[in-house]
């Protein structure tokens, strides 16, 4: 009894300082999120309870509903675009030709460097007159100022960024498939296409959906790249979900709003990983390694 | 393995994946040159044409605009984060992983529920919570939401702690050691694998992160690199050269890390998926 006693006073006394951690930093946040969202405040002064005031203004402000729409053509730009360039270079490192090592580590570059310093320095490559693409064109483009133009480019930044990540997943995922399986498709005469369509890919479905679901997840939180690449704009091209919950809070001192802003998003968010769990249970496993 | 790749012949491939390297490498080689080359030079010279002579007077403009304070600045807080987050991440996976106590499950599916709470949505309230407890531009309110340990590391370090053979413990336990030296001397070093991985991830995100110093801080004291460096762009917007300068500041000291430990990075990646 006094040993089982003791136990519990160790593994609490381990636990205490994350538990601290996880419930003031992680849990309390989600609760103030409500509350927040039925309060008006101006990050100075008081706070002022105004009832379901932001929800109804949230959710009938045609900016809001233009953010959502453009985070959701994002997505579907960026996610499976990335997918299929990583899977593809994936397909030609895993053929393990001398130096395939170099390329994997070296296509990966960008996703470990700051997506601000990233933005940063792609805003200087596309700016209009003194940025580097203008001037080799010798031809005046507003890459980022064209209404049609801005989400694209957002876009291929982003890809450009995330390309050798998704590679390492899709790479580690083929080396995994075992290779009598192929041999013995070979044997039977299936050619190469038949062989990537029958076998590798649906071997491949565990790793897919990873990287569509992470994808899809981390897309829905882009910051850094548009803030400072576009700042939202033109006309709210690109004005990302997580980049108008800045600026409703941060640029027109409306927390309450912005409040309501981060409870949709997180309720959109639970959605996709629920979805992703259901998917995964029923998914088959191969032996990854 | 891929049969696809069978089909296609390695000069084509290697083609192929040369071009990725140069849209890979090009933008940062363009960005490091520029940032290089004299101001008057980038206005009226050939475009893209190699410094002459090379200036180190774009990394001097930084220095006066406070760029020292923010290297310092940031690497103080990654590195505070990370020795806080490895120590309680260790101390709770361990609870975890080898002790048993009431409530240790249902805790634990807590602590598994709050890898769905995206950051976007908690700056919002957390800078609500730290203004209320008057941190605001401090650098307590730097690191304390991340020090505490991190919920996803905790996962990881105790699927590796559950694996390690109960008879090393139980030898130190019958040797005397107490629960803290199980922890420092026998399950830390059988878990530096697993540890390294950790510290690598941990580090680049602090080093990378943006939105919440952003939000929590104001003004040159404790300004970060991410912070000091959008906010030069959007002062200096036509000095290119030296916002090139400020760009590859922020992105040097983590391709040195990278050049250093490139495999172990893409090996600690594939570990964790991490974000």
């Amino acid at each position: 009894m006094a040993n089982r006693v003791r136990a519990t006073a160790v593994g609490y006394a381990l636990l205490a300082p994350s538990l601290f951690g996880v419930v003031t930093f992680l849990l309390l946040p989600m609760l103030v999120v409500g509350w927040l969202s039925v309060h008006r405040w101006d990050l100075l002064g008081p706070v002022e309870y105004v009832g379901l005031d932001n929800w109804r203004s949230v959710l009938t402000d045609p900016s809001f509903a233009t953010s959502l729409l453009v985070t959701a053509l994002f997505i579907v730009i960026v996610v499976p675009t990335q997918s299929l360039l990583g899977l593809a270079a994936a397909a030609m490192l895993a053929r393990s030709l001398p130096g395939s090592g170099f390329f994997r580590t070296l296509y990966v570059l960008p996703w470990i460097c700051s997506p601000l310093a990233i933005a940063v320095l792609w805003r200087w490559i596309l700016a209009p007159t003194d940025g580097a693409v203008s001037r080799l064109l010798g031809e005046r483009i507003e890459w980022l100022t064209d209404p049609d133009l801005a989400l694209p480019v957002v876009s291929a930044v982003t890809i450009w960024t995330n390309v050798g990540y998704v590679t390492l997943f899709f790479l580690a995922g083929i080396l995994a498939i075992p290779t009598d399986i192929q041999d013995a498709a070979r044997t039977d005469g299936a050619n190469a296409w038949q062989r990537f369509r029958r076998i590798t890919l649906p071997m491949l479905r565990p790793t897919l959906l990873f990287v569509l679901v992470t994808g899809v997840i981390s897309a829905a939180q882009v910051f850094d790249t548009v803030y400072a690449l576009t700042a939202g704009g033109p006309q709210g091209r690109t004005d990302l979900i997580a980049h108008r919950i800045y600026a409703e809070a941060f640029g027109a001192a409306a927390v309450g709003r912005a409040a309501v802003m981060a409870a949709v998003l997180f309720v959109l968010l639970v959605g996709v990983t629920i979805a992703q769990h259901s998917y995964f249970r029923r998914r088959i496993t191969y032996d990854v390694v | 393995m891929t049969s696809f790749s069978r089909a296609v012949s390695a000069p084509v491939i290697y083609t192929v994946l040369a071009a990725g390297a140069l849209i890979t490498l090009a933008p940062f080689a363009i960005g490091l040159m520029t940032s290089f080359t004299t101001a008057d030079q980038f206005n009226t010279g050939e475009p893209l044409s190699f410094p002459a002579p090379p200036t180190l007077q774009n990394y001097t403009g930084l220095a006066d605009a406070g760029f020292g304070r923010a290297l310092v600045v940031t690497a103080l807080m990654t590195a505070v984060i990370l020795v806080g987050q490895l120590t309680f991440s260790v101390l709770a996976a361990y609870a975890f992983a080898r002790l048993e106590f009431p409530g240790r499950d249902a805790l634990f599916w807590v602590y598994l529920a709050t890898l769905m709470v995206p950051a976007t949505v908690t700056v919002v309230p957390l800078y609500l919570l730290m203004a209320q407890a008057g941190l605001r531009n401090t650098f307590w309110a730097l690191v304390l939401p991340f020090v505490f340990g991190s919920p996803y590391a905790i996962f990881l370090l105790r699927e590796y702690f559950r694996g390690i053979p109960a008879d090393l413990i139980k030898a130190a336990r019958i040797d005397g050691a107490n629960t803290l030296d199980v922890i420092v001397h026998v399950v830390v070093p059988a878990s530096k694998p697993i540890l390294v991985t950790l510290s690598l991830i941990t580090v680049v995100s602090q080093w990378n992160s943006f939105m919440w110093p952003l939000v929590i801080t104001s003004g040159g004291r404790w300004q970060v690199l991410t912070v000091a460096t959008a906010g030069l762009q959007s002062r200096y917007n036509a000095q290119w050269t030296l916002v090139m300068a400020a760009t590859t500041v922020a992105i040097v000291p983590l391709i040195v890390l990278f050049v250093a430990l490139g495999r172990y990075i893409v090996r600690s990646i594939v570990v964790t998926g991490l974000k």
